[in-house]
């Protein structure tokens, strides 16, 4: 059982309302949001430049990739580039950025596959695996050609918890791990890998703003009206009416979320099916039993999941028995790609197997909620009719993450001191 | 009589083949294509068998699952496809939803 039962919702102010995480992390203040960063050409070209060319970008899972040879392509087209991910014949994971080093052609022009060589469409050079420069058609033709400096342009990677991550970043300032830092601590050991045996996937190219799509889903304040058919009672109660979260906790760049799963959540004919053969994503009776101490901070007995916001555009969202995330590739200023996953261990009964449909089935239904606001957003936006947007306290995510994209444009330093007085603030809570 | 493609003491749900289908591309397809009344005959007539269904299913491993009964594993998958336009949404497609074939899925 949880070490300090919580069976209230953790925002006492409850309906009254109230600042409980304004009072926490005071710094980020209280004033509007411009709402031009979603629609200015010239802000997407300074994130571009000083956000997604410098930070470590999450471009899947190792799953993926499990056998040397074993490659897929990631189109950065927000980096300018695309990235080959490989597994090694060392076994390690490796990154090139996909271009040919004799005139520049894109090497893979697939999705990925299994293969020995990446070798170039156009006149036939090869390299290996370690993106070394093995072969060049009729060489002797050539002028002094350093074939050992001719290699594929790496691109720098790092693997946590089996997430792969990459920066285009030519001498990136932090490794993986200061990047991630406490948030990463805080998840490890959560079954990642076990959990990650099969997944389900969807992507859409959405015709908004990156943030449009990221602010949809770091608030749970529109669960109770956008999503009042699809979850009318798992994250709202009689008492928490307005889903108020658990707990916030942030990092310079990232932010948790706790979210409140209520006790009165009535399954559905079918929902209750799915509970009896396993997991179903949405459940109230969670404990955290065996979960490391970043998942259910608090070890509420009131828990659903965990919102975890990977700056700038990942997320890693668990629960009990599975997990998903959510990526946004930002192709223009109004254009991303959007994935959601949801990853669980692989079905070996018929019942399973049923209990994992219907939790995916509810996912992509949820989140076809979120997604039609995308674009009717972004459509308003371009009228620029309004010129700043007001936050509720529960958005503080998204407060946290419009401070921190304009600190990193404005070339300031990201706040960190808060991040220590933060988690002083809670262990004194 | 064409032949029986469902477990005998599963004959009654034969009328429903249909919707024995292996993929989420096609189980949603036929979702977005139903009406809503033949959705929920299927979903009732599912339903009142579950609780002897799944048991049956139960006896087979995933992998080892014999053709009659595979096609009835897919039904219950059906079952878990259809559910929310029953249970949440009273029509086919999510209420104000995102257009489904615009979302690309790869399952793996
Ligand atoms: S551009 Fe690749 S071999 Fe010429
Ligand atoms: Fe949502």
């Amino acid at each position: 059982m949880s070490a300090t039962p919580n069976g209230t919702p953790a925002n006492g102010n409850g309906a009254a309302g109230g600042y409980k995480w304004h009072n926490k992390y005071p710094h980020l203040g209280t004033g509007p949001v411009p709402a031009d960063v979603f629609t200015s050409q010239e802000q997407f070209e300074l994130e571009r430049e000083r956000i997604f060319k410098k930070v470590w970008l999450n471009v899947g899972r190792v799953e993926r990739i499990p056998n040397p040879g074993d490659y897929f392509v990631q189109d950065l087209a927000v980096c300018n580039t695309s990235v080959i991910v490989v597994r090694g014949k060392d076994g390690a994971v490796h990154a090139f950025h996909n271009m040919c080093s004799h005139r520049g052609n894109k090497i893979a022009w697939d999705q990925g596959g299994t293969c020995q060589n990446f070798t170039c469409k156009f006149h036939g050079w090869s390299y290996g695996l370690d993106g070394k420069l093995k072969f060049v058609p009729d060489e002797e033709s050539f002028f002094d050609l350093k074939k050992e400096t001719l290699g594929l342009t790496r691109v720098a990677v790092g693997v946590w918890e089996g997430f792969i991550f990459i920066n285009v970043d030519p001498n990136p300032t932090e490794t993986l791990q200061e990047y991630l830092g406490d948030l990463a601590t805080g998840l490890e050991g959560y079954p990642f890998g076990e959990f990650s045996t099969t997944s389900t996937s969807w992507t859409s190219e959405v015709n908004a703003n990156w943030k449009v799509i990221k602010d949809a889903f770091q608030e749970v304040y529109h669960i109770a009206f956008l999503h009042k058919r699809s979850i009318p009672d798992s994250f709202t109660s009689k008492d928490n009416p307005y889903a108020h979260s658990l707990d916030v906790t942030l990092y310079p760049r990232h932010g948790s979320m706790s979210l409140f799963g209520s006790a009165d959540y009535k399954p559905s004919p079918v929902a209750k099916l799915a509970a009896q053969h396993g997991e179903i994503v949405i459940r109230s009776d969670f404990s955290a039993d065996g979960l490391p101490a970043g998942v259910n901070p608090l070890r509420s007995e009131a828990w659903s999941l965990d919102l975890n916001v990977i700056f700038p555009a990942f997320f890693v969202d668990v629960s009990q028995g599975s997990y998903f995330t959510h990526q946004f590739m930002p192709i223009g200023v109004d254009k991303t790609l959007w994935t959601s996953t949801q990853y669980y261990t692989k079905a070996t009964t018929p019942g399973r197997r049923f209990s994992q449909e219907y939790g995916n089935v509810i996912f992509r239904d949820i989140i076809m909620e979120d997604g039609r606001t995308f674009e009717e957003t972004q459509s308003m936006l371009s009228s620029g009719a309004k010129k700043e947007f007001y936050l509720h306290d529960e958005e503080i995510l998204v407060r946290h993450s419009h401070h921190v994209i304009d600190q990193m444009l404005t070339g300031q330093p990201v706040d960190r001191a808060f991040a220590a007085n933060g988690k002083e603030a809670a262990s004194h809570a | 009589m064409p032949e029986a493609r469902l477990p005998e003491q599963f004959r009654d749900l034969e009328q429903w083949i249909g919707w024995s289908l292996e993929t989420e591309g096609e189980r949603s397809d036929r979702r977005q294509a139903s009406a809503m009344e033949d959705i929920t005959a299927f979903y009732e007539a599912m339903l009142a068998r579950m609780e002897e269904v799944l048991p049956y299913l139960e006896q087979f491993s995933l992998e080892e699952l014999p053709d009659d009964a595979k096609r009835l594993f897919y039904l219950t998958l059906s079952l878990a496809e259809v559910a929310p336009a029953v249970e949440q949404f009273g029509q086919p497609s999510v209420v104000d939803g995102y257009d489904i074939k615009r979302f690309v899925a790869s399952h793996r």
